[in-house]
């Protein structure tokens, strides 16, 4: 009777130790999974800057010293003419350069104007690459820098953008 | 000599309670003591690509305030507003010529742009803030641009700024949004 007794008691103490540690442990757990999709989130932020500091797009030394996280716009629009060589250079299915400030306002609202070689610089969006309507987008932001003739002199205009790339979804093509 | 026994199982049965309920507590008060060391543990702060990068292009930033070598950027015009000189075109031209103002305005709007708050938005806040220090030990804040409210789950961004000559020893930017 006191075996059975005491069993019973073991039982109930190893069942309560084993109802906490699962309760820590699931915590623990769900704590690393966040850390996890926080690390990919910030990798494929990171994806996004290299692009930006890619030849191709960067400012170099054209506008002062190195800058990071500076897009040569009119480098970007060179680029775009002969974009058909690159569609599948960055493994990115999407790239769009957008400018955030100053925003384009036609008639008191804000609107987006696609860049062309007949409107540029007078617009705030750049559709470099576009291979794909679904999958998922990470952007970062980026100065936009470009050269302007002002009172006949040449200068340099920095304005804020953000890069924006488009991933294909794992197991889709 | 039966009540005797009696009595001696009920006492031990009370021991064994006690013993029990000892164990519970025990174990209940070092539960207590982990999850609290758990949620008190300070909240870290996340270091933010997206915010550094925000903070890097916001710095390279073309402002209206015109010199006579072209228009300034933010970083420069920090510069220039610390000093407390005129934006020299601008004020030829009888536009705002402060400097202070319009790196004020022009900070203010580009991160109202980037980072849109609101209830149905992830971002709930943020704050920008940019401290100077002359000497290099007492440090003021210069700059500070608030929005929406603050919350524990935050990541962040800084940046030092080189000294200036005549105008600071030590600057940092550090700018905070709050999800």
């Amino acid at each position: 009777m006191k075996i059975q007794q005491m069993s019973f008691m073991l039982i109930a103490v190893f069942m309560f130790f084993a109802l906490v540690g699962m309760i820590v442990v699931t915590l623990m757990l769900s704590h690393i999974r966040d850390s996890a999709t926080q690390l990919k989130e910030q990798n494929a932020k990171l994806m996004a800057s290299r692009i930006a500091g890619s030849p191709e797009f960067t400012c170099g030394e054209v506008y002062g010293s190195v800058k990071t996280d500076c897009i040569d716009l009119d480098k970007v629009m060179a680029l775009k003419l002969n974009i058909d060589k690159y569609t599948k250079f960055w493994g990115v299915t999407n790239i769009q350069i957008r400018r955030i400030y100053p925003p384009i306002i036609i008639n008191n609202q804000a609107r987006e104007v696609e860049c062309t070689n007949t409107n540029y610089p007078r617009c705030n969006l750049i559709n470099l690459v576009s291979n794909s309507n679904s999958g998922y987008d990470r952007s970062n932001y980026v100065a936009l820098c470009r050269k302007e003739k002002y009172n006949d002199e040449v200068v340099n205009k920095c304005e804020m953008g953000e890069i924006i790339l488009r991933y294909q979804e794992a197991g889709t093509k | 000599m039966k009540q005797l026994n009696q009595y001696k199982r009920n006492k031990r049965a009370q021991d064994e309670m006690v013993g029990f309920a000892l164990i519970l507590i025990m174990v209940a008060v070092i539960f207590i003591v982990i999850i609290s060391v758990w949620i008190r543990k300070p909240q870290e702060k996340t270091v933010n690509y997206e915010a550094n990068s925000f903070i890097q292009s916001l710095l390279q930033y073309t402002t209206s305030c015109e010199e006579d070598y072209g228009n300034l950027t933010v970083q420069d015009l920090l510069a220039k507003c610390k000093e407390g000189n005129p934006c020299y075109y601008n004020d030829q031209m009888n536009q705002q010529s402060d400097p202070c103002k319009i790196l004020n305005n022009t900070i203010r709007e580009i991160v109202k742009a980037s980072w849109q708050t609101g209830v149905n938005s992830s971002i709930k806040g943020y704050s920008f803030n940019i401290n100077i220090s002359e000497d290099g030990t007492n440090e003021e804040q210069f700059i500070n641009i608030k929005e929406g409210v603050v919350t524990n789950n935050y990541r962040g961004g800084e940046q030092d700024l080189p000294p200036e000559r005549g105008s600071w020893e030590y600057a940092v930017i550090l700018f905070n949004v709050y999800s």
